[in-house]
């Protein structure tokens, strides 16, 4: 048995051979599709495993608790995508920060309500800039740093703003415009403080910091009448206790709620979950969008193989005359349609990589290579070979002994 | 039944077409062939001589009848029983030499070996060895399109013999050839059959008839004439066959003891 198929390994190596040009066109159209996939593949591997780095930078001792909708219905995976701006009215409110204050364990907790406005200066006005209410914790849990001045805590008044880097570029013209004002909603705020400049613009909170004002949650309250608490981050003693720190968290808001669990308390990997899960299905949609090529490269190979089918059918009836069986034609053709998409795929992921590199050069992602995509792509290879191979092969094998031996070119 | 009976015919019909369309190929065909015969069968155009040899070589089926290939009854078999066949027992000469022109031809010799499970070296030593034989050692690298008729259909031979079949199948194997080349290829034909070979050949050429040991003359489908030159224990026997028998009569004796 192996003695045939590296018989038939060698007879499909000669024929690619001897149509050079046609063979790596053929591979060429598997390869522009393996090629997007892996691209595809790549980016999005790489931006995930940016978030996963950022909450390992965080480090593990964070549980983050979300607002989400009583589970009761099928369309909660969706809605659980999208939590952090799909909610009308958050489930969480300011009173839930405080429970989870006095739940044993919690060194740190810091409630973030994001809301847009717009800024403005005696000089510059900068519209729908991200406001994000806060407590004076958040500096202690976020791995920011100040760059001038302080952070917004109880000693300062009620009208201490802390900005981004670009923002306070955008509304002074200068990195440091500490003690300078601005005013939003009517009221005069007074920035005490200035964020270091952040290079990672991906994070678990879906914040960008470096463009945001960030006030204190309770004056922001009293300003809106309501406080949109997307998230609270809560930093623990201990990261062996974060499991039984959670459950606490979680009886204990439950008990303040009279049962209702209309939030989520997540803690490790799965903080970055409503990200990294968003990004699957991106990432998978587009990966079909890709495999269309694939598809496409695919009936470039059906195509090719049935014009060498036709081309030797002579060939097939000599080799029936002398012993070959129909199953010994279906392999020989099948190997041929198989090596010219492997073949397809080694190109392709060299020049998904190559194009994946490119990418790198012109925005933060780095090339992310996985035997995943590796994995993959050979999966689809296989798969477009004996879909697209098979017909072909099947025509060859079937063919009459006798009528093929008189046909001629 | 006879050890030496290699084919046996009985009934065969081949019909092409259906009721009032029908015409029959072969019809209610019988023929018996034994070991070592060298059969030639002549007849007009459209008598059926080409449709026998490939029933015969199990290229084509009949639609009725009895065929019995080597004491095993190959009248219904599959399609992929039929291949084994044809790998292990017959070996097939054309008149326009049908070798694949992609390969060398030594590769050409060696392709009935691929389908038999030989290991490469295996397959390129026999067909060497055939080669050999037919003086075209020195061809042996070379595409069949750069050897002259005569050479191609010597290549043709050496394939045919190459996997040692049963009965050697040749249609018209001097059609396309001069009648130089063509006195080569049947002297060819004639010494593979003195080493036992049984050879059955389809020609229009009746002088070639002195080199057969058996002639037969269709007509429509059926055997006008049958003609044998030769006493049946005259026939030469392969090797092969002697030492198979002796082998099979000692075994025999063995079981008595």
């Amino acid at each position: 048995m192996s003695l045939l198929l590296r018989t038939h390994l060698r007879l499909a190596k000669a024929s690619i051979r001897q149509n050079r040009a046609r063979s790596f066109l053929t591979c060429l159209g598997i390869a522009i599709g393996i090629a997007s996939i892996t691209l595809i593949l790549s980016l999005t591997g790489s931006i995930s495993s940016l978030i996963h780095q950022e909450v390992s930078g965080i480090g593990s001792d964070l549980i983050v608790v979300r607002p989400s909708r009583n589970k009761d219905s099928v369309t909660s995976i969706v809605e659980e995508l999208t939590a952090a701006n799909s909610f009308e009215r958050s489930s969480l409110s300011l009173t839930d920060v405080s429970t989870i204050s006095s739940v044993e364990g919690v060194t740190a907790v810091a409630p973030i309500a994001i809301s847009t406005n717009t800024l403005s200066n005696e000089e510059n006005t900068v519209s729908s800039a991200t406001i994000l209410g806060t407590s004076q914790d958040f500096i202690t849990i976020e791995p920011l740093a100040l760059k001038y001045g302080v952070f917004i805590s109880d000693k300062n008044s009620e009208n201490a703003v802390v900005i981004g880097h670009n923002l306070a570029l955008n509304l002074y013209n200068t990195s440091n415009p500490v003690g300078r004002t601005l005013t939003f909603y009517g009221q005069r705020f007074i920035i005490v403080g200035v964020l270091e400049e952040i290079d990672s613009t991906i994070n678990f909170d879906n914040v960008n910091f470096n463009n945001a004002l960030f006030m204190d949650i309770e004056m922001m309250e009293k300003l809106m009448d309501f406080v949109q608490i997307q998230q609270i981050n809560v930093r623990t003693l201990n990261t062996s206790l974060l499991e039984p720190i959670s459950n606490n968290i979680t009886s204990a808001l439950k008990e303040h709620r009279y049962g209702d669990t209309n939030f989520s308390v997540s803690y490790g990997d799965s903080i970055t979950h409503p990200a990294s899960n968003l990004l699957t299905i991106i990432s998978s949609m587009l990966a079909i969008v890709a495999g269309i090529s694939l598809v496409v490269g695919g009936v470039g190979i059906m195509n090719i193989m049935l014009v060498s089918v036709s081309e030797r059918t002579h060939e097939i009836g000599i080799r029936k005359a002398v012993g070959a069986s129909a199953y010994n034609i279906l392999m020989q053709f099948i190997f041929e349609a198989f090596i010219l998409s492997i073949l397809g795929t080694i190109l392709g992921i060299f020049l998904g990589y190559l194009l994946a590199f490119l990418v790198s050069l012109v925005t933060p992602f780095s090339p992310h290579i996985s035997w995943v995509i590796v994995a993959v792509t050979a999966l689809t290879t296989i798969v477009v070979a004996i879909v697209f191979g098979t017909y072909p092969a099947l025509k060859a094998a079937r063919k009459r002994p006798i009528d093929s031996l008189r046909y001629y070119r | 039944m006879d050890d030496n009976i290699v084919i046996q015919l009985s009934g065969l019909t081949k019909r092409y077409g259906y009721g009032d369309t029908a015409s029959y190929a072969l019809k209610d065909f019988d023929l018996t062939i034994k070991r070592g015969e060298f059969v030639m069968i002549m007849g007009p155009s459209g008598c059926g001589k080409t449709t026998l040899l490939n029933i015969i070589g199990l290229l084509d089926r009949a639609t009725d009848g009895e065929y019995t290939l080597d004491g095993e009854d190959v009248s219904d078999i599959s399609s992929s029983r039929q291949a084994r066949l044809r790998a292990k027992k017959i070996g097939f000469i054309f008149q326009d030499f049908n070798l694949i022109q992609n390969l060398t031809v030594i590769e050409n010799v060696a392709l009935p070996l691929v389908y038999v499970n030989r290991p490469r070296t295996v397959r390129l030593k026999a067909a060497s060895a055939a080669l050999n034989r037919f003086h075209l050692s020195e061809r042996e690298y070379y595409r069949p399109s750069q050897l002259s008729g005569g050479q191609q259909q010597r290549v043709a031979i050496a394939r045919a013999i190459v996997s040692d079949p049963e009965i050697i199948l040749a249609d018209e194997p001097t059609g396309n050839l001069d009648s130089r080349s063509s006195s080569i290829v049947m002297e060819e034909l004639k010494a593979i059959h003195e080493e036992g070979n049984t050879i059955i050949m389809v020609t229009h050429n009746p002088a070639l008839t002195v080199y057969a040991t058996r002639v037969i003359n269709m007509l429509d489908g059926q055997i006008d004439t049958d003609v044998k030159t030769v006493a049946d224990h005259n026939l030469p026997q392969p090797v092969s066959v002697k030492t198979k028998k002796r082998r099979r009569n000692k075994s025999a004796e063995k079981e008595e003891n």
